[in-house]
């Protein structure tokens, strides 16, 4: 294994960066600097096209400030620095702090809040990987994708199109305080196959997601499960429309993921408890789901796409059990929430990039598992479905609420796989009683960081989530 | 050249003397033999705010400078000629080496990206086009503050309220030159945020909203607020998810725009080209037995320029639910011998055959708040979970909260009602309103097929 290495950009500009940050510390109570350097690449290939460059969202270098004058804070993120900047900066950083009275109109003020308590903290980390990207080429790994849609396309002459891809971002941040000197170098990677198949106007699709905390490793996953991919896409060109009812279902490592991810994820980001729009807060230390349930948020959690060493606010990662045999423990929280709150922070404060506020995010999420099969679970059902293919979800912390679109509901039938399929599928319900049904968990766990995650519909950060199988009574739409 | 090289952008005494690293990117491609590339350089200032009811918890600002270059390199393989390309980003403070080595790197990814030939669109230098917003006359504190006054001005009462806000207050110039003549510049201002609705009584629920002024509307956004709370209120009341079955449902305001972007969405080349539609210009697209409205929509042009320098301008898509023009980039658009037209996001629509009224005249379910509305441009199938809707059963209103909607435009385009009232949003200007029948509704119970 080899250790991602340290950006020379952020190498050449720490100096620079300290000196700014002794700059304004003669004027603030409070200042942190974070410096970003990462890079993103993708590469695609499909029937008709073929794309290898840099992905916009990914590739960042920049800088954000965020200081306090004892009472309240202000950031200013910009991407020019070198030497004969700092005064600008300082200048620009001054009138931001200035600005309150000429941004509010009459009847609104400003919070306050103190200053965050530090201890010191120097750190310097790597995340491992075995095949760098970079090193592998684009050659290479264009082939690589080719070979398997080929292999995809030639399944049938009903596939329309095998469209592989995969992407991997390598980045240095440096985060610098009055007592903290920290820097990390972290790199994932992840990869993506979906099918396309018409049923006249209509186009039905499915998908396979890999991910790692690494490098290229992970694309020697993906060949093996094209044909039973392109297999699936055929049969979703015989699906049915759902019949909207409540049933027994049991969800995919994936679905469960979303589940987890939707309806708990979000629903104890404690930012939410700031603002008193999370129903969480009041179950604190209350059953919220079956006593099967325990659950985990943290970059330190897992070793996946959403694992680092240190938040964008110098907190070191956690790993948080949430619910613990049923009961809510505890939320994930950024450092602003925790001094609000009273509580500590848990390593979950990250930005979309170093142009954007940091929130409470999640991370890594997913559930423990239990002791049942997969197969245990479907011949417990008299009538229900096999859910599999997440699509998307949105979170409803305050009405404790669910949205998940789901691709595949395989009908199950006196504890047996009828081998009809219906699709799509819109699954919701209210939380607490989707969680308090689940019955029966597999041992098995998978996490898939092949996703990313929003705060509503902005502020894009790469997470992961998962669990096992899982039983549960569902209303499906 | 533009504006933000020769004086600060907010006009106050602490200047920004960015870096502008276009003439250097163009002379390391000299250096390296790429003739063939495009780069597009934005320049921006925010001032945003966030609060948490009527405190503010945060103020920021940002000053960033972006360059995306694309290189393009031509060659043939197994005796087809090929044209691969790849995008970068590079960074105000690159210096020369680190630039040659991204750029080299891209030049040698792009001989391996084996996509048929095409011309880069051609052009020449034009004259950089100021916004007309009039946000223009104001710094950007005073826009945000502008907008902020307008958000709040309809916040007084103790039962429901603004319970958090986001405002970004943005400015940008944009340039946009390639190596065949293209050199066009343009600048923008906007004013955008979200902002969540909370009622306490008799429940304690919530809304959420987003907005996007490219003019200064704080009257509009007031009345947005105005109804907002409205809504909210309603929410407050709805106890119970609509029984599950197939309804006649009424969509309206902002799910209008993601109904209809479905037909944007297949008329473009990139879905064309690759066979993932089969659109063609002159076909009923909307089917050919319309019993409904037949669909005008119009392709309306935001920008001066689309992001490859393509002059914008305002087309017909569809006509009486019949396709008028295939739209995209310059690449597809080659391919299939068709004129460029640049990527849309705005569309507009003639308003419908009925008032509101008429269409609210027999049963409905008028879903007015989504948690996630969506529209699936492969499958055509559209739902989401309902947050708030009305329920019409002939005799009154109830309101309903809960359950899911689960449809699809290909069975329900040739009966789509539109409404006579109008509303516009930031990439919409059409029917408030469509009327559509016989739709899956998820609901409090009932397991159908079983």
């Amino acid at each position: 294994m080899k250790k991602v290495q340290e950006s020379l950009f952020i190498q050449s500009r720490k100096a620079l960066l300290k000196r700014l940050l002794a700059q304004l510390l003669e004027s603030y109570a409070y200042v942190s600097v974070l410096a970003t350097d990462s890079r993103s690449k993708t590469y695609s290939v499909s029937k008709r096209n073929m794309g290898a460059g840099e992905s916009s969202i990914g590739t960042a270098r920049g800088f954000v400030v965020k200081v306090s004058d004892g009472k309240h804070y202000g950031e200013y993120s910009f991407n020019q620095l070198a030497e004969g900047d700092l005064d600008r900066i300082c200048g620009q950083v001054r009138e931001l702090m200035e600005s309150s009275d000429r941004l509010l109109p009459e009847g609104l003020a400003e919070n306050e809040f103190r200053v965050p308590p530090e201890e010191e903290k120097e750190f310097q980390g790597s995340t491992d990987y075995e095949i760098d990207p970079e090193e592998m080429g684009a050659d290479a790994i264009l082939e690589h994708l080719s070979r398997i849609k080929e292999k995809g396309l030639a399944v049938s002459d009903a596939i329309l199109d095998c469209h592989v891809n995969c992407a991997y971002q390598k980045y240095t941040k440096l985060f610098l305080s009055r007592e903290k000197d920290m820097e990390q170098n972290v790199m994932w990677m992840t990869g993506a196959i979906s099918f396309a198949a018409s049923r006249g106007e209509e186009i039905k699709d499915y998908y396979m997601s890999y991910s790692n905390l690494g490098g290229a490793e992970v694309l020697s996953r993906m060949e093996a499960d094209v044909e039973t991919g392109a297999g699936i896409t055929l049969e979703l060109l015989k699906s049915q429309p759902m019949v909207p009812g409540e049933y027994d279902c049991v969800c995919s490592p994936e679905v469960t993921g979303m589940i987890v991810h939707e309806a708990f994820g979000h629903g104890v980001e404690m930012d939410m408890f700031v603002k008193k729009r999370a129903q969480a807060e009041k179950f604190v230390g209350e059953y919220v789901a079956s006593e099967l349930v325990t659950m985990h948020d943290g970059a330190g959690a897992a070793s996946e796409t959403a694992t680092y060493f240190f938040d964008d606010e110098g907190t070191m990662a956690h790993d948080t059990v949430v619910i613990e045999k049923g009961i809510l423990k505890r939320g994930i929280s950024d450092l602003q929430s925790a001094l609000t709150l009273g509580t500590e922070p848990t390593g979950n404060g990250r930005r979309e990039s170093f142009r954007r506020k940091a929130y409470t995010r999640m991370t890594n999420t997913f559930f423990e598992g239990g002791k049942d099969t997969k197969e245990e679970m479907i011949a417990s059902i008299d009538y229900g479905f096999l859910l599999e293919n997440p699509d998307s979800g949105m979170e409803d912390p305050k009405n404790w609420g669910i949205q998940c679109m789901v691709n595949i509901a395989r009908e199950i039938k006196d504890g047996k796989l009828t081998g009809r399929i219906f699709s799509p599928i819109v699954l919701t319900g209210y939380v607490p009683d989707l969680l308090k049904s689940i019955s029966m968990m597999s041992a098995e766990v998978r996490l898939d960081g092949g996703g990313m995650c929003g705060k509503g519909y902005k502020e894009w950060v790469k997470v992961s989530d998962g669990g096992p199988y899982i039983k549960a009574r569902i209303r499906l739409g | 050249m533009y504006g933000p090289r020769e004086e600060s952008m907010q006009g106050d005494s602490t200047e920004r003397k960015d870096e502008i690293l276009t003439e250097k990117i163009r002379a390391v491609l000299g250096q390296l033999d790429i003739e063939l590339y495009q780069i597009v350089e934005s320049v921006s200032e925010s001032v945003e705010c966030f609060f948490i009811r009527k405190k503010l918890d945060l103020k920021r600002r940002t000053a960033l400078t972006d360059y995306g270059v694309t290189v393009f390199r031509p060659f043939e393989k197994e005796g087809k000629r090929m044209l691969g390309a790849s995008a970068v980003n590079l960074h105000p403070g690159m210096d020369e080496e680190e630039m040659r080595a991204v750029l080299q790197d891209a030049y040698e990814a792009a001989a391996l990206v084996c996509n048929p030939y095409y011309e880069l669109n051609g052009g020449r230098r034009q004259e950089p086009i100021p916004s007309e917003s009039d946000f223009a006359g104001r710094s950007l504190e005073e826009s945000v503050r502008l907008m902020v006054e307008a958000l709040y001005a309809s916040d007084t009462q103790e039962e429901v309220f603004l319970n958090s806000a986001e405002v970004f207050g943005k400015h940008m110039w944009r340039r946009i030159v390639n190596s065949c003549g293209v050199d066009v510049s343009y600048e923008t201002y906007s004013v955008s945020g979200e902002y969540v609705v909370q009622c306490i009584s008799p429940q304690d629920v919530e809304t959420y909203h987003s907005f996007s002024y490219r003019d200064a509307d704080a009257e509009g956004l007031r009345r947005d607020v105005e109804e907002a709370l409205a809504m909210t209120r309603a929410r407050a009341e709805a106890v119970r998810a609509p029984k599950a079955g197939e309804y006649a449902i009424l969509l309206s305001g902002k799910h209008m725009e993601t109904l209809l972007s479905y037909y944007l969405s297949r008329s473009g080349t990139s879905m064309v080209y690759q066979k993932y539609s089969n659109y063609q210009i002159g076909a009923p697209v909307q089917g050919e037995d319309i019993q409904g409205d037949a669909l005008t929509i119009e392709l309306k042009a935001k920008e001066p320029y689309s992001i490859e320098g393509i002059p914008m301008k305002d087309r017909v898509l569809m006509e009486e639910g019949v396709l008028k023009t295939l739209h995209g980039g310059n690449r597809f658009a080659y391919y299939m011998g068709i004129e460029p037209t640049g990527n849309y996001k705005c569309i507009s629509s003639p308003t419908g055959s009925r008032t509101l009224a008429e269409l609210k005249a027999r049963p409905y379910l008028h879903i007015v708040s989504f948690s996630d509305f969506q529209m699936d441009d492969f499958s055509g199938h559209f739902g989401g979970e309902i947050r708030l809707a009305f329920l019409y059963d002939g005799e009154r209103v109830t309101p309903v909260t809960g359950g899911s909607v689960n449809g699809s435009i290909l069975d329900a385009q040739g009966h789509m009602v539109f409404s006579k009232e109008r509303y516009r949003d930031e990439n919409y200007d059409g029917p408030y309103a469509v009327r559509i029948e016989g739709v899956k509704v998820a609901g409090e119970q009932g397991c159908f097929g079983e």
